[in-house]
């Protein structure tokens, strides 16, 4: 469903990706593990369009997106909520799900998929009047991905959906997004929390200085020593325990 | 006397909140603060006065032609002209500053022509001049029509944000460009398509005008000062914020020209502005942040 080949991303003299390869099958969960800078924002934004790769491959059902520009990628069946959420803050839950229909691919069966998403954030339908800059940092968060949702997606792109929020409001998060991976919706994360993300994901690629340096299964992850002295504090414990 | 102030406080407030709606688009929308926006609407002044004395067509079918004339002389001033200095800013704050000397040029380019094509004198029409007895106090015809047709466009431009999904694509660029990719909504686009509707509504400002002002082709200053303290009063970018701001100062200016002095009407004018920057400088009804 997505193949990246030799990417590489820079910003003046920084390299961010140094020639980075990887793939998404369809239906599944991949997430990006690596320390701060390691390049994981970079490479979600890359394939949500808003930076431009200064060269490598960028494939999404055999299309080359790597010079589409961003607002056309969400009509390729790509949805990013990136870091920081990116929501209409001033206008209400019911206005930034409306925007989530605007583009062409998402207008067909939009009352449908507007229930489909209340009912996977019922806390949304209650309060779709609400500004959304009015909200706590979890149910913005949770505005974010509906939205995203709403442009009928094949694949939904996540930076860092914990990021800022409390641990019960990130198992939350994490609770919509299992329910989300059970409708079979490609998703691609980047996270920092790897404990959730692993319990979450089928795959991971680790990212170290822009570089591919480790990638396998969910559980291989989790015992990759690697893994574990940078993300898990040395500990392999189940991940369920946490999560529960 | 206090009903015959209060209504024609109401007629001129009116058009003063039409002549704001089309500048606070272009600015809340496209990020570009028009200068020369009173030259477009004196324009339309001319282009209708021109239809109503050659032709004999009503001011109100006038509109009908320059409001979509309008459209597309913003369209392709923005095409021409802003685009260039849009991709040069890099979505900076240089753009603001860009468009502004940019628009000022603009504003004389505009006014000269009009001075070679129509003469420095002051133009005027009579259309339905003849008073309409309301409450007890008479009005003239055409600035209650005015008023009306002002309100009906304020309120359809509101119900049109509000409802649609032109509108509320619109209202997204406006309160979060950086954001609308997100949904798959082409900034630039929708930016060209603000300043042309705000091209639009100037037109339309400019076609109501002619209906009961005297106007010469240096009026556009006065003009664009009025729908600029009118849209900083209301909040840039907030459209209901200029609607109830244009109709405070109508009131204000005429009830002061009544009840004190005349010559004191600029003075209140500027005085609740400076209240306004003062105390509450996001606008009456702006709200700070984005």
């Amino acid at each position: 469903m997505l193949e990246i080949d030799n990417l590489r991303i820079t910003y003046g003299k920084h390299t961010a990706l140094g020639g980075v390869g990887m793939a998404v099958d369809k239906g599944e969960c991949v997430v990006i593990l690596g320390a701060n800078g390691a390049g994981k924002s970079s490479l979600l934004k890359a394939v949500g369009g808003v930076v431009r790769p200064a060269s490598g491959v960028i494939s999404h059902e055999g299309q080359d997106l790597a010079q589409v520009p961003a607002h056309e990628i969400v009509e390729r069946g790509i949805a990013l909520v990136p870091e920081g959420r990116g929501i209409f803050a001033r206008m209400s839950v019911a206005d930034n799900l409306a925007l989530g229909c605007h583009p062409a691919r998402a207008r067909g069966g939009a009352e449908a998929r507007r229930r489909e998403v209340l009912e996977l954030f019922p806390r949304l339908a209650e309060r779709q009047k609400q500004l959304v800059g009015t909200m706590s940092g979890g149910e913005q968060q949770m505005v974010a991905i509906a939205r995203a949702l709403m442009s009928n997606p094949d694949l939904l792109l996540l930076d860092e959906p914990s990021l800022g929020l409390a641990p019960i409001v990130t198992k939350e998060v994490f609770a919509a997004l299992g329910r989300i991976r059970e409708t079979g919706l490609t998703l691609l994360i980047v996270e920092q929390n790897v404990r959730a993300s692993l319990a979450l994901a089928s795959r991971g690629y680790l990212l170290e200085a822009g570089r591919v340096v480790g990638s396998g299964s969910a559980e291989q992850l989790q015992s990759d020593p690697a893994v574990q002295r940078a993300f898990l504090g040395g500990t392999s414990e189940p991940l369920e325990n946490e999560l529960n | 006397m206090f009903l015959s102030t209060l209504f024609l406080g109401l007629v001129l407030g009116g058009t003063y909140a039409l002549l704001a709606l089309g500048l606070s688009l272009q600015y809340g929308i496209a990020r570009i603060m028009n200068l020369a926006y009173g030259e477009f609407m004196l324009l339309a002044c001319f282009a209708v006065t021109m239809m109503f004395t050659s032709w004999g067509l009503g001011p109100l079918w006038g509109l009908l032609i320059v409001v979509p004339l309008g459209y597309a002389l913003g369209w392709i001033i923005h095409t021409v002209m802003m685009r260039p200095l849009i991709k040069r800013s890099g979505g900076g704050g240089r753009l603001e500053v860009d468009t502004i000397l940019a628009t000022f040029g603009l504003l004389f380019v505009v006014q000269g022509l009009m001075l070679v094509t129509f003469g420095s004198d002051f133009t005027s029409y009579s259309y339905l001049n003849q008073g309409i007895g309301i409450l007890g106090t008479t009005i003239a015809a055409n600035r209650l029509i005015a008023f009306v047709v002002s309100l009906v466009i304020g309120f359809g431009l509101y119900a049109m944000l509000i409802r649609t999904r032109w509108g509320r694509a619109l209202r997204a660029v406006s309160l979060a460009p950086d954001s609308a990719y997100l949904v798959g909504i082409d900034v630039g686009k929708l930016g060209r398509q603000g300043f042309a509707l705000g091209g639009a509504l100037a037109a339309a400002g400019g076609a109501l005008v002619s209906m009961f002002q005297t106007f010469s082709a240096t009026d556009g200053v006065v003009f664009t000062m009025k729908a600029l303290i009118v849209v900083i009063m209301g909040g840039v970018g907030n459209i209901l914020g200029a609607l109830i701001a244009g109709l405070l100062l109508g009131l204000a200016e005429t009830f002061v020209a009544a009840f004190i002095d005349p010559g004191l009407t600029m003075a209140a004018t500027y005085t609740m502005f400076l209240a306004v920057l003062l105390w509450r400088p996001t606008g009456l009804f702006g709200k700070a942040g984005g």
